[in-house]
């Protein structure tokens, strides 16, 4: 019997890479967050300055030499460097300017020059926005600040006589902010307690104390620097969070080596490395377009995007939950104002889905025995007659059937009266409208289903039914106990693959009714698309497609289960 | 790596040389006789002497081609110009970084080159955005062999369609997409009725609730077929069986060749005490994009397409509308009775809204007018639009 291998190197794996990770996560924090409140006070400084500016020009009459000397006045208590501009928007004047470059020829006032045109085009963004505040309500921000590379681009409204007549802009050094704090502390934070291992290497060989002293040598390193850094950085619940985060990250790299799933799975990647090399591109490629778009939708709908945001960070327009709440909060089939809400949506949608499913079946499996009959005269050309509405684009036939149901011209009306009824109008009724829809969806939905029950029909012995005669069974004794149950196997799948396709059937939707009469025929896919490219809220309608993909996640799980059912027949 | 500082050098000494020589690269969604023109009017950008900079265009399918713009421009991938409605201008603008404002460029020489109402639907937020190209909207087109005399007021129209309605033979004295907010648009602006007040939608007002009764009165008289769509309206019209219809430049282009037709101004509302309908203009802008490289040479492009010579060769050869005012008063385009007959129209219409809360109208409104138009309360239905269209508003202002 070979002696067991120490768990000591393992452990002192465990805990280099533990302690790395968790480290430089914090070390990440600490830098953030000390530039962070650096740039933040030197921001507001800059706001601050260019905020005076706007009012000391303000004050001095908004042009001429009065306020040209206000900006002198200001340039004075500014750091060097400094470059402040008073625009005029009437003309595209530059009325003042401490440019050093701005003398002579170029000396204030003149007209602006090509090569300024950003300094006019921003006066005039901020006289907009100023007058969509007034007008609309709105409170975007009246002061406009950029940081570029060293220095900052401010913009200010400039108002006479209560309307903005111009802008005063100011470019601004930035002072670079300092190092960033404590890389000693972080390297000492990684290596002291990988040196207090080192000299455990009897004690820790067994793999109790091994993990044991991994874990306590874990906890001193990681508690130690965080507990520093929050001292240095002001501490503050943000920080609780991110450092523990950092720690938890680590803590499960360290239980990952520690406990042998490390090894295990290198283990794995080189015995299959093969298998690995194949699959890599096809994950590579779900990776990039299913599941990162997947991923960017479900955080979107965390998000109040909306078409004036669309540039703003993520994290500055999260909402959490509220998207959700929105959706499903109103507890009844209307909204307050009328409109369909959620609910009556998705009870519209099930009920659509269903109806649907059922008539595609039953029809399909009606015109399948009759073409199964045998001795059939042209049964090749009744079927091909049959396949066509499936073979033809969906777009076509919906906007056909859509013509079909008008009031006035189309053919259901023209045929109702043939028969002394009145004309009806076919999408002013909620029911009629459906009606439609699932008129042009059932002919749209029977040939599949008649070629998938037609081959299972074919492949079903005739003996069966021989020895069901010999046996006196009646016909309908034959279709119930041979028939049908040789069917479920092919039927099954199908009916599940078309009630998904069903439940997010766009097309027919969208190009049949349009959700008329007040979008009491919507579905909840077509709604969504509605809230996205409609209305412009994108993560609201994100959140709306999360939903969808919840319930037919839950169908999905459903589904699995019946399928699991139905496999031993 | 000798090659690359080879170029280097090269570009170096030959950059100064270049500074205004550039390529220009147009995205437009024309097609048919509208691209050759368009294409006629580049070449001879291109061809004039001592012109530096060099025109391609590119040529994209027009379903595709909003979105590839919204996609494309703002991360520099797009064109240096593009050419589209300005019914997309204001989202452009508050998604940023797309639309380049011009006001810079702007002298009152070259402000009075355009038709009032085509520049207007060019500004946003009191600057503008780009130079209009060319306008569409909807006038009278009328069947020659059955009105002589086309009416010059409501009252007119109401008779002479009556007297022209049969409506067991399907015969129909007007046609025009009346339950389609764009085209019910002409009747309420004659009221002096709007969608948007000072950016707040008011689509109740009570100019609005008064045109929708007089189209209920006029549904009633029943000189208008049912559910009109414009197919319906094409083939009636190609059949002899519609008199009159409402519509716009695109119309033209479906006329069947036996039919005898002319074009002229909407007449105006006696009920609205003899105002003129005003219809809502599509105006076609040419955008400098805002990444864009070359804005000089854009903008040089730019101004050169809405310029006499270029508008000319729109006009006569792409048979579109230009918005450059001028081109009315050269004899050829004067002599044509359909740009005239346009040109006259649009003297009186109003810009189609280019906000961009303009989208969140359309679903709410052609509900209301589906209920109008099967004879609802209409003041009820606008009511209920506008409480829609502000919720949708308000919900998307959030944000701002």
């Amino acid at each position: 019997m070979t002696r067991p291998a120490s768990h000591w190197p393992r452990a002192l794996a465990a805990l280099a890479a533990g302690l790395a990770v968790a480290v430089a996560l914090s070390w990440a924090w600490l830098r953030a967050a000390s530039a962070g409140g650096y740039e933040e006070r030197a921001r507001a400084e800059a706001v601050g300055a260019v905020t005076r500016l706007a009012k000391a020009v303000e004050q001095a009459g908004a042009e001429g030499d009065a306020a040209r000397a206000a900006l002198s006045a200001w340039q004075a208590d500014q750091p060097a460097g400094t470059v402040g501009r008073l625009v005029i928007v009437s003309g595209a004047r530059l009325e003042g300017s401490t440019d050093p470059r701005d003398v002579g020829e170029r000396a204030a006032p003149r007209r602006l020059l090509r090569d300024e045109k950003w300094a006019y085009d921003q006066a005039q963004r901020l006289r907009g926005i100023v007058l969509e505040n007034a007008e609309q309500g709105f409170a975007r921000a009246e002061v406009e600040v950029e940081r570029l590379e060293g220095r900052y681009a401010l913009g200010a409204p400039v108002r006479k006589d209560g309307a903005v007549v111009g802008a005063v802009e100011v470019d601004r050094p930035a002072k670079p902010p300092p190092a960033a704090p404590g890389v000693p502390a972080a390297l000492a934070a990684v290596a002291l307690p990988l040196l207090a291992l080192l000299p455990l290497r009897r004690a820790a060989a067994r793999r109790g104390p091994a993990l044991a002293a991994a874990l306590v040598l874990y906890a001193a390193g990681v508690g130690g620097f965080a507990a520093w850094a929050l001292r240095l950085a002001g501490g503050g619940g943000e920080g609780v969070r991110a450092l523990g985060l950092s720690a938890a990250v680590g803590l499960a790299l360290v239980l990952f080596v520690a406990l042998g799933g490390a090894a295990r799975a290198r283990a794995a990647l080189v015995r299959h490395r093969v298998a690995y090399a194949y699959a890599i591109p096809a994950m590579l490629g779900m990776l990039v377009l299913v599941f990162f778009p997947f991923l960017y939708g479900v955080v979107l709908s965390f998000t109040g995007q909306t078409l004036y945001n669309t540039s703003a960070p993520l994290t500055e327009i999260w909402v959490g939950l509220q998207n959700y709440v929105e959706i499903l909060r109103t507890f009844a089939f209307r909204m307050p104002d009328g409109s369909p809400s959620f609910y009556w949506t998705l009870a519209f949608n099930v009920i659509w889905t269903v109806t649907n499913v059922s008539i595609g079946v039953s029809v399909g499996l009606v015109l399948a025995l009759i073409l199964n009959t045998k001795g059939l005269a042209f049964r090749p050309i009744y079927r091909v007659l049959l396949i066509l509405p499936w073979a033809m684009p969906n777009y076509i036939t919906a906007l056909i059937w859509r013509g079909m149901f008008h009031r006035q011209f189309g053919v259901v009306n023209y045929a109702r009266m043939l028969f002394g009824l009145e004309p009806l109008s076919w999408f002013d009724e909620t029911f009629t409208s459906y009606l439609t829809a699932l008129a042009t969806n059932g002919w749209l939905s029977f040939p599949f289903m008649m070629v998938v029950s037609l081959g299972a029909l074919q492949s079903i012995p005739a003996d069966l039914y021989e020895a069901a005669r010999v046996d006196g069974a009646s016909r309908w004794q034959q279709f119930k106990a041979i028939t049908l149950p040789s069917l479920k196997p092919a039927l099954v799948p199908a009916v599940i693959l078309s009630v998904v396709w069903t439940f997010n059937m766009f097309n027919i939707i969208f190009l049949v009714t349009g959700g008329d009469p007040s979008g009491t025929t919507e579905i909840l896919i077509t709604q969504a698309y509605k809230y996205a490219f409609q209305q412009y809220r994108y993560g609201y309608a994100a959140a709306y497609s999360t939903v969808i993909f919840l319930i037919l996640l839950a169908y999905g799980v459903f589904q699995n289960r019946v399928t699991r059912a139905t496999e031993g027949i | 790596m000798r090659n690359r500082s080879l170029l280097a050098l090269l570009a170096a000494l030959l950059l100064p040389g270049l500074a205004s020589a550039a390529e220009v690269v147009v995205w437009h969604a024309y097609r048919g006789a509208e691209k050759s023109a368009f294409e006629k009017v580049v070449a001879a950008y291109n061809a004039r002497p001592g012109n530096p900079n060099k025109v391609t265009t590119l040529a994209v399918p027009y379903d595709a081609f909003a979105d590839k713009i919204s996609a494309a421009v703002p991360r520099g991938k797009g064109p240096d110009v593009f050419i589209f409605a300005q019914d997309r201008l204001g989202g452009w603008i508050e998604a940023g970084n797309t639309v380049e404002p011009i006001d810079f460029f702007l002298d009152d020489a070259l402000k009075a080159r355009f038709i009032p109402s085509t520049l207007e639907a060019m500004t946003y937020r009191g600057s503008v955005w780009g130079l209009p190209l060319n306008y569409k909207c909807i006038a009278l087109v009328y069947n020659k062999k059955l009105v002589k005399a086309p009416p010059k007021s409501s009252a007119e129209l109401e008779a002479l369609a009556k007297k022209l309605t049969q409506r067991g033979a399907g015969r129909f004295g007007l046609a025009y997409s009346y339950a389609d907010y764009y085209y019910h648009a002409a009747l309420q602006n004659a009221f002096g009725g709007r969608v948007f007040d000072a950016g707040k939608p008011v689509l109740d007002a009570s100019e609005n609730v008064k045109a929708a009764e007089l189209l209920q009165a006029w549904i009633k008289a029943g000189f208008m077929p049912a559910e009109p769509s414009t197919a319906l309206i094409t083939s009636l019209f190609n059949e002899g069986k519609a008199a009159m219809v409402f519509s716009g430049n695109w119309f033209l282009g479906e006329i069947a060749p036996g039919i005898d037709w002319a074009v002229t101004t909407l007449p105006a509302l006696t009920e609205a005490g003899g105002k003129p309908m005003r219809p809502w203009t599509t105006v076609e802008g040419v955008y400098v994009a805002a990444p864009s490289k070359n804005k000089d040479a854009a903008f040089d492009f730019v101004k050169y397409a809405t310029d006499l010579d270029a508008a000319r060769i729109m006009a006569l050869e792409g048979r579109q509308s230009p918005a450059n005012a001028k081109v009315y008063a050269d004899p050829k385009v004067a002599a044509d009775p359909v740009l005239a007959a346009f040109k006259k129209q649009v003297d009186v219409a109003v810009p189609m809204p280019n906000l961009p809360e303009m989208t969140m109208v359309w679903s709410p409104a052609t509900t209301a007018m589906g209920s109008i138009t099967r004879g609802g309360d209409a003041k009820g239905a606008l009511a209920k639009a506008q409480a829609k269209v502000a919720a949708d508003v308000a919900n998307l202002r959030k944000s701002k």
